[in-house]
């Protein structure tokens, strides 16, 4: 099988790789650049725990795109989101605070999901956070905390922007 | 009240900033060096089909093999991966009629995805091509898809130790007539004014918690197995697979890394004998697997479905005079705890009313699906759809309130518990019924959807339920806990209690805070190896706050012990006149005369010889508490839950509007965890209700193991969410604590089906409760 040389960057740093043309954005990320906080939970894009976000604005599932289609693009996976000094991005303390994480292995996919969708629509209604949240599917909380930590995202981050 | 320090905070959960920022570490997280990679290869052609032959030549030609194993390659031992068989003696082993019938690799392919052989190569992409290389021919056998094809006259026998596939049924002469329960049901039956009764189907729900599993073994330099795995009793896992690869317990490692959820499905061993077998067969190269998503539906067990008939006889005045029950499970195609649901299902009809006579009778049957075993409510979920409704029809008929009958006739402290013999010792069950119906305007509503008459019908329904705070008197429960106090007068308190996400590290670390008189932030745990800590059965049953809790609460006042003891020999007082307070430890009405709980504890630690005396100058000694706990009760949690919701009469569409979900909660701890269980809790039963089932061509293939297929409940699908938190302690709880883990998926079922007859005055007997079957059932009664 042709390699491909790609360049990408993920979390700020540059990588300079050659890859499979078969290999997901998942396999990738999770078994070259060893960065598992990217999670495996289907693999047919129905779950939504590999979401990843792409140049800073649009998210999606990174067990259906192929790295090779993701050449020069930039990725922030959930340790990204977090800054070098250990400050949690926002909607990762609204989780935290709201107690909106159980098991955890759909939380770095919600956590992106949300940040895409606050980056669309800063003050969402719960409706529209709901309708945003299909596709990324939890299996512990019912939802009722994801959301209202969606919403208290949204606060935080018109704050800190006012 | 006692004001608590951390008791009753909602405290942010112990792991909570890992799982935000992706680095707590899951099995599938773990790349030892060297790492191979294997694959379980299974039959998808048939559910039930002898392996002719196995031809694994050409695949072991794939570069990047290792080595490709065939059943006999392996251990083919029987084993029985529940672990029902260690929490009960050998004498109940042998009247519950637990039996081995599982080898690691089959010739004998008894459902769909069932596990022919094994292939160990560099790559995972290496052991797939290798895969499909793999020749097999096979007999094709009939396909059973429940009780009754699979006990009929001539029917292929599962295993030579369980005739007519009967896998179980209660046994005499414990249970006479193969029944459980009290006074006499047919007498019953004749002074009742009123009969209801029917026959209902209870689905196969699966679990689907979200982590895939993934494992990790290695076979060690010095004879040590080491597994990696996200099961939810790693302390009885790890004798288990001592005993199957016949090692002393000291060569068994089990390392339970972050459970990406359980709910049952990790109840005793899913892969773990697999890559376990591996491993042993390639020492010194760590052995890993990914299972694909689609292949947990078809190798971690589900919940039971089956055939649940009921029968029961009320009088005018609502008395409820007999209640005669039988509950006919399919078991799939190994008997893992066969006995276990079968037997407690009568438990869960037995704890909920006060019913004159009670007959229950209790089957599983062998059939050609995937294993069945402990799913969240064991039992109880079903019970809650058929045992709710028929009260419902009941209710409906004598023209009775349903929330004033479940009040007037509901168990209550002193009554038999679900367990004969174990009567209730605490119960808020109406407090949780006024306030649930409170806060969903149910006589309002009930009033006012009773007069509908348009296309799109509202209901509102009620059900309550009991459960249990661990498996006792049934089940073993045992759970040991040791309390280390550092120089500073910081803890380190070491267990085996699994936290799934539920988030019981978070609640036993402020029990242990609470009990030690500790800031929380001194407090650390110590968990995860299964060679680090002392027994502990593992999360089922509802158990870890109740019985892990008791066990952290009697180590930490055994170490508070030692420590205010010493505390009363350099204060010159009595240990019963002390007190501890931000670590100062101090004479009750005397705050002058105290001593720092750091100075006595270094103290322990560093007891530096006096070189005038001799002797040290503090009392020497690192203080270690202890416990080895075991439960006196099972402190039964009661729920009500209200549901209201519109029903589409055109198209048969379910809108759920509302839910409010009551707990008698005893205490919580944490609320924000209370909360966090009951909202997942319904996310699961409504679920169950309304969309979650395993379906199954007519020769026994699986049909929707994919999360599209698969219909669980989505954010946009959720009602509004209120929980109902009643706070009234009881006697053995730690703190007054009660179980909230499990309870939270049971009376969604019930109270979902009580609000469709609400709304359209019909009961849906079959789970779950698709439009179809409203649309069906809505023409028939149309036609009628």
């Amino acid at each position: 099988m042709k390699k491909h040389s790609i360049s990408l960057q993920v979390n700020g740093a540059v990588h300079e790789i050659t890859i499979q043309p078969n290999k997901t954005l998942l396999d990738v990320l999770r078994d070259e650049l060893n960065m598992p906080e990217t999670k495996y939970g289907c693999g047919t894009g129905e779950c939504g725990a590999c979401t990843v976000l792409v140049d800073d604005q649009k998210v999606i599932n990174s067990c259906l795109t192929l790295a090779a289609t993701m050449d020069g693009k930039s990725i922030t996976t959930a340790a990204g989101l977090q800054t070098a000094e250990g400050t949690l991005h926002p909607v990762q303390e609204a989780f935290v605070e709201n107690a909106a994480v159980q098991c955890g292995y759909c939380t770095p996919g919600m956590v992106l999901k949300s940040v895409g969708l606050l980056k669309k629509n800063p003050n969402p209604s719960e409706d529209e956070i709901r309708e945003w949240l299909e596709g990324n599917i939890c299996r512990c909380t019912g939802y009722e905390k994801i959301v209202t930590a969606v919403q208290l995202a949204g606060k935080k981050i018109a704050q800190a922007d006012g | 009240m006692t004001e608590f320090r951390t008791v009753g905070k909602s405290e942010i959960k112990i792991d909570v900033k890992a799982k935000v920022t992706g680095r707590a570490v899951y099995a599938a997280d773990i790349n030892l060096p060297g790492t191979l990679h294997a694959k379980i290869v299974r039959c998808y052609e048939h559910a039930h089909a002898k392996v002719k032959s196995l031809d694994l030549s050409e695949a072991a030609k794939i570069p990047g093999v290792v080595k490709v194993f065939a059943p006999e390659d392996l251990t083919t031992k029987f084993y029985n991966q529940s672990v029902i068989d260690i929490m009960v003696s050998e004498d109940m082993r042998g009247m519950l009629g637990d039996i081995e019938d599982q080898k690691i690799l089959t010739d004998h392919v008894k459902h769909y995805g069932d596990g022919i052989a094994a292939i160990v190569a560099t790559t995972e992409e290496a052991a797939e091509r290798a895969a499909e290389r793999i020749k097999v021919e096979y007999e094709p056998l009939p396909v059973y898809l429940n009780a009754t094809e699979s006990s009929q006259d001539g029917a292929v026998q599962f295993t030579p130790q369980k005739p007519r596939n009967m896998a179980f049924e209660l046994p005499e002469p414990a249970f006479p007539n193969n029944t459980l329960g009290w006074g006499d049901a047919d007498e019953g039956f004749k002074e009742a004014d009123i009969i209801v009764e029917d026959n209902f189907y209870t689905s196969k729900q699966k679990q689907a918690q979200m982590e895939p599993n993934s494992y990790i073994a290695l076979y060690d330099d010095d004879g040590l197995l080491s597994c990696w795995t996200s099961t939810q009793m790693p302390k009885s896992v790890q004798p288990k697979i001592a005993k199957l690869f016949n090692l002393p317990m000291s060569r068994v490692r089990i390392i339970q890394t972050v459970v990406g959820g359980g709910f049952g499905a990790r109840l005793g061993m899913v892969l773990e004998p697999h890559i376990c077998a591996l491993a042993m067969a390639l020492p010194g190269h760590p052995i890993k697997v990914q299972s694909p998503r689609e292949e947990d539906w078809l190798t971690s067990p589900s919940r039971h479905p089956g055939d649940y008939w009921m029968k029961m006889g009320f009088k005018k005045d609502g008395t409820p005079v007999a209640c005669d029950a039988k509950f006919v499970n399919y078991k799939g195609g190994y008997y893992l705890d066969g006995s276990g649901v079968a037997f407690t299902t009568g438990g869960w009809v037995s704890g909920l009313y006060k019913f004159g006579a009670l007959r229950y009778k209790g089957e599983s049957y062998f059939t050609n699906q995937p294993v069945c075993g402990a799913y969240r409510g064991y039992g109880n979920p079903q019970t809650n759809f058929v045992l709710e409704q028929l009260v419902d029809r009941a209710c409906h008929e004598l023209k009775i309130d349903p929330v004033e009958w479940r009040k007037k006739w509901h168990k209550d402290v002193g009554d038999d518990g679900w367990c004969a013999g174990v009567p209730y010792a605490s119960c808020a069950l109406d407090e949780v019924l006024d306030e649930g119906a409170k806060a969903i305007d149910w006589k309002a509503k009930r009033e006012k959807y009773a007069q509908q008459t348009g296309v799109k019908r509202r209901g509102v329904g009620v059900a309550v339920m009991v459960h249990t705070s661990g498996a006792m008197p049934m089940l073993l429960e045992h759970t040991v806990c040791t309390v280390r106090l550092n120089e500073d007068a910081t803890a380190v308190v070491a267990f085996a209690c699994s936290d799934m996400g539920q988030g019981s590290h978070t609640t036993l670390r402020q029990i242990a805070a609470e009990t030690l008189g500790f800031p929380l932030e001194d407090v650390s745990l110590s968990v995860g190896d299964s060679n680090d800590a002392g027994y502990d059965i593992g999360a089922h049953a509802s158990r870890t706050l109740y019985v892990g809790g008791g066990a952290v609460m009697a180590a930490c006042k055994d170490a508070l012990k030692q420590l205010l003891e010493r505390a009363a020999t350099m204060l010159e007082a009595n240990p019963d006149d002390l007190e501890i307070e931000d670590k100062q430890i101090f004479v009750k009405g005397s705050p002058d005369r105290k001593v720092a709980a750091s100075e006595i504890c270094s103290g322990g630690v560093y007891p530096f010889l006096n070189p005038q005396t001799g002797a040290p100058d503090t009392i020497p000694g690192q203080i270690l508490g202890y416990s080895s706990f075991n439960p006196m009760h099972n402190s039964p949690p009661f729920g009500a839950c209200f549901v209201e919701l519109e029903v589409d009469t055109e198209t048969g569409e379910i809108k759920l509007i509302e839910m409010v979900n009551g707990h008698d909660i005893g205490r919580a701890i944490n609320p924000a965890v209370v909360e966090g269980q009951l909202e997942g809790g319904a996310q699961q039963g409504l679920g169950m209700a309304l969309t979650e089932e395993l379906y199954f061509s007519t020769d026994g293939k699986v049909l929707n193991n994919t999360f599209t297929d698969y219909k669980m409940l989505g954010p946009s699908d959720m009602p509004k969410i209120t929980n109902v938190i009643i706070e009234n302690p009881d006697p053995h709880g730690p703190f007054g604590a009660k179980s909230v883990g499990e309870a939270g998926l049971v009376a969604p079922v019930g109270a979902t089906a009580n609000a469709i007859y609400n709304a359209i005055g019909i009961q849906i007997t079959d789970l779950p409760i698709t439009p179809e079957k409203i649309l069906k059932a809505l023409n028939e009664k149309h036609a009628a």
